[in-house]
């Protein structure tokens, strides 16, 4: 007997602003035409500063230029190096690159993330910072990666950008390292309406420097302390962000029932499907529920027919797209990251899922195994 | 009588269509390089005449992607204008490379004869501003350019539909760069950009490098950035682009009211040349004025919310000093940079209140202010 096919979409954003919420509060708060950093942005900050236990966050343009602008906030200069892993979205590079350092790349371990284990050895001379990715919303193993930064005296910047609320103990990403770099991107845990970023930092000294470089390095009307650039979160979408603030536990909580539900229910298929692994102590929020399958190129498919929607976070690894070769970096070079590439699959896993949608995800899944 | 320099909430009192359209947005989600900024672009790109236009994140973004399309980066010098806003040298430290300024001439535009003396064989690229509104004098400049071999990326930030003999600014350089500021003459809800240019090749590297550099979902071309116009702003924009001939008829409507009102106070009130065939479109409105600082108190007294742009110029910010410049570099620039006076010139102002700022620098010169 054939189930009925059951769409289920990788993310449902039409439903986030459905009530009308959003619109009410942009169509009241607009009226004060304060378009650029107005009050609204800073209450905001202050609201996102707590939420990650830090004493400042500066709204910025984007999660890409708040990684870049905390290179240049600690003063990455040309050449230098900045280690980050291969298995990222291509802006954790990509923002290296803009601050004008070189990325360098470690292989990632069975989490997907940063593996302490070879970090030392990817140190050198010019290295001048790390930056761990939360990839999926798991925090990275900051313990031990903070542990070899500090033998090496070389700050740490959190790629917090799919992380959001993520916790090692009682202590949030973005508040472990120098600063955590965060994306308001809209198919994020917290998204605006567009494009958006945060930095948060417990260091007064960079928040300062930040929020100079967000606004032409001004430090007042007319005077330009250093060359800065504009990438100022809009007033309008720090509106948005405050208001879909107000539910990012509660999406936190969801997204976590349903990937305790996966868990439970595709271990049976194991090794075929291989769920993410989890760390003691460690709070994931589950941006992404990335499993590793067999067979995945008809897998893939297969589960599109029947109304599935997955993706792939990413099939490219960065060292090996074409942007990178002049980081001459080879097929082989992060063999870890290479195998989980051809692997990895993410499910929908999205806040608005019923145990229904859910349930039809892995009967799918199982009926592609076994038929 | 106040005459009050933003006239935000005047534009915007009656912004039901726009919110709905907002509205309409927050449920269909395509937040990110939605329809309506594809739809901007070709009004935009219409506006000024050109094959295409490319909406990035914002004016200093749209200078700054530019420069990089075209190569630009360390070890490279860009020429520009000593008196400019500071996100024009910005965007060009950001981009890796050196601001090599020039002098202004009388009419507060670059001085083509300075431009040839900066010329280095580090220089790659000639950035001349369209300073208040006002076409720089791309009849001298181009050949400049053109015998050294050189890209002209033309700041127009200030200067939608400007024009010399009927041939609009946009159409002289590889790439202009316009900013949708909320202050600007075509403005939106927050920040927004535009690169306009007539090179298909350049447009296609615009796209890539405005998102990631992503050439497709997966594949990464080159390391770029993430410098999106937003759909939300571009529907902003798609309802103000209507507006932008009446705006501009307007203010040059304000501007030569002014020229006439303040003309009898020469050489006092110095009004540069209005050139024949020109078209400033008066973003700003700026004259040199004796006494400046005390005109300046008295207008601000007098409720009229007058402004400089700027009172230091940028080589002799603390960010141009670190490039090795001293005051006496530039001596036009730096002369008015202690004469220029700012007055409101805004599409709202009414016909009672030019009369009235005529009068109250009138009254300054006449009676001599209280000291």
């Amino acid at each position: 007997m054939t189930e009925p096919v059951r769409r289920v979409k990788y993310m449902d954003l039409p439903r986030q602003f459905a009530d009308g919420e959003v619109a009410r509060r942009v169509a009241e708060e607009f009226s004060r035409c304060q378009f650029i950093l107005g009050p609204q942005v800073a209450a905001f900050e202050a609201r996102f500063a707590r939420l990650c236990g830090t004493a400042h966050a500066v709204g910025l343009n984007s999660g890409t230029d708040a990684l870049c602008l905390a290179l240049r906030a600690l003063g990455v200069e040309p050449g230098e190096e900045v280690i980050t892993v291969p298995n990222s979205f291509v802006a954790t590079a990509g923002a290296i690159v803009m601050a004008g350092g070189r990325p360098v790349f470690v292989d990632v371990n069975a989490e997907y993330l940063m593996d302490p284990a070879l970090l030392e050895d990817a140190i050198t001379p010019r290295t001048r910072a790390i930056i761990p990715v939360h990839l999926t919303g798991a925090p990275a193993d900051m313990d031990a990666v903070g542990a070899v930064a500090a033998r090496h005296r070389l700050p740490v910047i959190e790629d917090a950008a799919q992380a959001v609320g993520a916790s090692i103990g009682s202590r949030r990403v973005g508040s472990m390292g120098a600063a955590g770099a965060f994306s308001l991107f809209p198919l994020k845990n917290l998204g605006v309406a567009g494009d958006g970023g945060m930095l948060t930092t417990g260091s007064g000294e960079i928040a300062d420097r930040v929020r100079l470089l967000r606004h032409h390095g001004l430090r007042n009307r007319d005077e330009a302390e250093t060359w800065g650039c504009n990438s100022r979160l809009d007033t309008l979408q720090a509106i948005v962000g405050d208001a879909v603030l107000d539910g990012v536990e509660r999406v936190a909580e969801t997204r976590n029932r349903h990937a305790a539900f996966y868990d439970r229910a595709l271990a049976t298929l194991a090794p075929r499907v291989v769920v993410p692994p989890r760390r003691a102590g460690v709070s994931q929020v589950f941006h992404t529920y990335v499993v590793q399958v067999e067979a995945r190129e008809r897998l893939m498919p297969f589960l599109e027919s029947c109304g599935v929607e997955t993706k792939i976070h990413y099939p490219i690894p960065i060292h090996l797209q074409k942007a990178a070769q002049p980081l001459g970096y080879k097929r082989g070079s992060f063999p870890a990251c290479e195998a989980q590439s051809a692997r990895i699959l993410s499910l929908p896993i999205h806040e608005y899922l019923t145990e229904d949608d859910l349930q039809y995800v892995v009967a799918r899944l199982t009926e592609f195994y076994y038929r | 009588m106040r005459v009050p320099y933003s006239y935000l909430k005047e534009q915007f009192a009656d912004s039901e269509a726009i919110l709905r359209d907002i509205k309409g947005l927050l449920e269909a989600t395509q937040y990110t390089l939605g329809p309506a900024v594809a739809q901007f672009e070709a009004a935009f790109a219409r506006l000024c005449g050109a094959r295409f236009a490319v909406g990035v994140g914002t004016g200093t973004d749209a200078l700054f992607l530019s420069l990089k399309a075209l190569g630009v980066g360390p070890g490279d010098e860009v020429i520009t204008a000593a008196n400019t806003f500071i996100a024009t040298a910005g965007a060009i430290v950001a981009a890796g490379a050196r601001p090599a300024f020039v002098d202004a001439a009388e009419d507060f535009n670059i001085d083509p004869a300075g431009i040839e003396r900066a010329i280095t064989p580090r220089t790659r690229a000639i950035m001349p501003v369209h300073y208040a509104g006002q076409p720089a004098k791309m009849g001298a400049i181009l050949p400049i350019a053109a015998a050294h071999g050189l890209p002209v990326v033309e700041d127009a930030c200030q200067a939608i539909g400007a024009a010399i003999d009927g041939r609009l600014v946009s159409s002289f350089g590889v790439a202009a760069g316009f900013s949708l500021h909320p202050l600007k003459n075509l403005n939106v809800w927050g920040d927004g950009g535009v690169i306009v240019t007539g090179s298909e090749e350049m447009d296609a590297t615009l796209r890539l490098l405005r998102n990631h550099g992503l050439r497709g979902r997966d594949a990464v071309e080159v390391f770029g950035y993430n410098s999106r116009l937003d759909t939300l702003q571009a529907i902003v924009g798609n309802h103000l682009i209507k507006d932008v001939e009446a705006i501009t008829a307007a203010r040059i409507g304000n501007a030569l009211a002014l020229d006439a009102g303040l003309a009898p106070l020469a050489p006092r009130v110095r009004i540069p040349a209005r050139r024949a065939g020109e078209r400033h479109v008066f973003h700003l409105y700026m004259v040199e004025a004796e006494d400046r600082d005390r005109l300046l108190a008295h207008l601000l007294a007098r409720g009229v919310e007058a402004k400089i742009h700027y009172p230091v110029p940028l080589h002799l910010q603390p960010a141009g000093r670190r490039l090795g410049y001293r005051e006496g570099d530039f001596p036009e620039a730096e002369r008015q940079a202690r004469r220029i006076i700012t007055l409101p010139v805004h599409q709202h102002l009414s016909r009672e209140q030019v009369d009235y700022m005529i009068e109250a620098v009138t009254d300054f010169f006449r009676t001599g202010a209280p000291r």
